[in-house]
């Protein structure tokens, strides 16, 4: 079997997607000063909502808007205590990611009438490009949310180093007092970033239930968000970096899957992703490190 | 929804529950102090796993039958389930049922604190029970064969796969058989198991799909889903590649209509409830193995209900004949599936 083809590099893809979602969004907390490591929450959140209104509309773009909307409301549990009240973030995170585990198995009961796991041949899921009659490699199989993630990464950079609201977003996580001098006021501006994390979480929770599968399960979202978190430190909070952290952990879970396929045990395909992160780890501080030297000297 | 009863009973008792299990209220007691009552716990939620909620389903009959009250304790977690089984050991119920190996390390040592009270354990059996803890296991094996037989006769690739949650010994149970019963019947087959690791091995949909693609890649066109809750993405993934799958436990057919060809299933109900009976009539201990031969597990394709059952197999009446002659022959004794556990 052939190992890296271009089976891979769709694989790759369709896992990154909604860890590049997730990423940006912590991303974008990171600059205004927040730190969010509630994505994994928000991303769970974004897939429920998505099917939720997947299902009640029939149709799967508003099932996406309905994640993105709900997700960016949910946010508000993240942004009212952690900015507004100025409580630990980290702390406020962990009770938002709990409450989303707990929430969307209890609403699942209610709303969709279903325990584990819901999935009907009526839920109307994102459309492939294959589907929308533009049947190409890499990108065929895959739907078009998972172009938008990168145009996203794309945009953002572009915001955060060349327009004034993102160079002062950068301001107020970077230099707090210098931007209060500047009647900038940072709680608003971190509001901001934090509903539009939930926003993205939205996008990359809804590409996972209705573009990577057509389901909801409990806990679907399955360390993805903690993906992201780690992705947002590798990066330094910079965009094409955090990217690039993203686009390396789906390649080593899409690597780790053909491993598996050429007879590697489970257990150490299964390694491969956190052999990578303490890898990318090791060079990113290491070449850091050596620049600070420099810089010093 | 026809199960809104049982719906809303498991949300109230998770409500009271939360992990901690102690003393929940719910149930349908009778009152009398001497009533029969049947306490059922679980190692997970219940509405996370189609097993869990057949063996509440079960407990639920067998208790009915004997007249018996029926309480659920879910558990979240390993020291849920200790505290669970307290609580019900304070309870003194007629039987405490545990549901999954999740329950050896207890039921090793809590039957022997208290003799008086009797223990069943479903799928699965503490080291060296206790006179008053009875056992239900069953021959997986023996059911994943006959899939293995059917896989074997309507692939024409050749080549079949099968996706998995970890690669642990218990989980062989429904690999190594899958793949000498095809061999059985098509020695030119090969078979590949893919396992889904990751954070949560047993609910991940999105990497078992991806598993079933990387198989389908492979140009297998039988691809079996043993991978719990991630099922479903196997069989998302076998309809979008044009291939054929298996479910297990329970009839999966209907979650994927035409693209599954049948399934492994254990009957957990049938031989729960018989071992709640007969605890209930005073025959206690011992480990009770329900294969084939007691009815305990098999595939849709001997069911009577296999025209209603939407699963393809049905289609091959040819197929469904040498499952039936291999059942017959597993029954007999004629024909001896090994047991990946036993070797």
């Amino acid at each position: 079997m052939n190992v890296v083809d271009l089976a891979l590099v769709s694989a790759t893809l369709t896992a990154s997607a909604p860890v590049v979602f997730a990423a940006l969004g912590g991303l974008l907390c990171q600059t205004a000063g927040v730190f969010n490591m509630a994505l994994e929450g928000q991303l769970l959140w974004g897939a429920f909502s998505g099917v939720l209104f997947s299902h009640l509309t029939g149709s799967a773009w508003l099932g996406v808007v309905g994640a993105v909307v709900t997700t960016a409301v949910y946010a508000l549990a993240l942004s009212v205590p952690a900015v507004a009240f100025r409580a630990d973030p980290v702390v406020v995170a962990v009770g938002v990611n709990l409450l989303a585990l707990g929430l969307t198995a209890f609403l699942m009961r209610v709303l969709l009438g279903a325990g584990g796991v819901y999935t009907s041949p009526d839920l109307p899921g994102l459309p492939t490009f294959a589907k929308l009659g533009l049947d190409v490699p890499v990108l065929g199989p895959q739907s078009p949310l998972v172009p938008l993630a990168p145009l996203l990464v794309a945009v953002t950079a572009w915001w955060l180093a060349r327009t004034r609201s993102g160079l002062r977003l950068r301001g107020v996580g970077g230099h707090p007092e210098a931007a209060l001098s500047l009647g900038l006021g940072a709680d608003r501006y971190r509001h901001v970033a934090v509903l539009g994390a939930g926003a993205l979480c939205g996008l990359g929770g809804a590409q996972l239930a209705l573009g990577n599968v057509t389901l909801f399960s409990e806990g679907m979202s399955a360390g993805r968000g903690w993906v992201a978190v780690v992705a947002v430190m590798l990066g330094g909070a910079w965009p094409w970096p955090v990217l690039a952290a993203c686009l390396l952990f789906g390649a080593a879970e899409a690597f780790g899957f053909r491993l598996q396929g050429l007879g590697l045990p489970q257990q150490a395909a299964d390694a491969a992703p956190y052999v990578i992160t303490l890898l990318a780890l090791v060079v990113a501080a290491a070449t850091r490190g050596r620049r600070r030297l420099l810089e010093a000297s | 929804m026809r199960t809104t009863p049982t719906l809303a009973l498991l949300a109230v008792l998770l409500l009271t529950l939360t992990g901690c299990g102690g003393t929940t209220t719910g149930g349908t007691s009778a009152g009398a102090p001497a009533a029969k009552s049947v306490i059922l716990i679980t190692p997970n939620p219940a509405s996370t796993n189609s097993f869990l909620q057949l063996s509440v389903k079960g407990a639920q009959a067998a208790a009915k039958e004997i007249g018996a009250s029926f309480k659920l304790y879910e558990s979240k977690d390993p020291a849920g389930i200790a505290q669970n089984v307290d609580a019900a050991v304070r309870a003194k119920p007629t039987v405490i049922v545990g549901v999954s190996f999740s329950f050896d390390d207890v039921f090793a040592t809590v039957p022997r604190q208290h003799p008086g009270q009797q223990f069943l354990q479903i799928d699965s059996c503490a080291k060296d029970p206790a006179p008053n803890l009875t056992c239900v296991s069953f021959k997986e094996h023996e059911a994943a064969y006959l899939a293995g037989v059917e896989a074997g006769l309507l692939s024409e690739s050749g080549k079949i796969g099968i996706v998995l949650p970890i690669d642990s010994p218990f989980i062989h149970r429904w690999i190594d058989p899958f793949f000498t019963g095809a061999k059985a019947v098509n020695p030119k087959v090969t078979g590949t198991p893919l396992y889904v690791g990751g954070n949560t091995p047993f609910s991940d949909p999105a990497r078992a799909k991806a598993q079933a693609q990387a198989l389908a890649g492979q140009g297998a066109d039988i691809i079996a889903a043993a991978a719990s809750g991630g099922n479903q993405g196997v069989f998302e993934a076998a309809a979008e590649a044009h291939v054929k799958s298996f479910g297990v436990d329970v009839n999966q057919c209907p979650q994927s209509p035409g693209n599954v060809i049948d399934n492994v299933l254990k009957h957990v109900d049938v031989a729960e409830a018989a071992a709640i009976k007969d605890i209930a009539a005073g025959k206690t201990g011992g480990v009770k193995v329900y294969g084939l031969a007691e009815g305990g597990v098999g595939v849709n394709a001997l069911g009577d209900d296999l025209a209603s059952s939407q699963c393809t197999v049905a289609a091959s009446p040819q197929v469904v004949a040498k499952v039936k002659q291999a059942r017959d022959d597993i029954v007999s004794g004629k024909l001896v599936v090994a047991d990946p556990l036993a070797g």
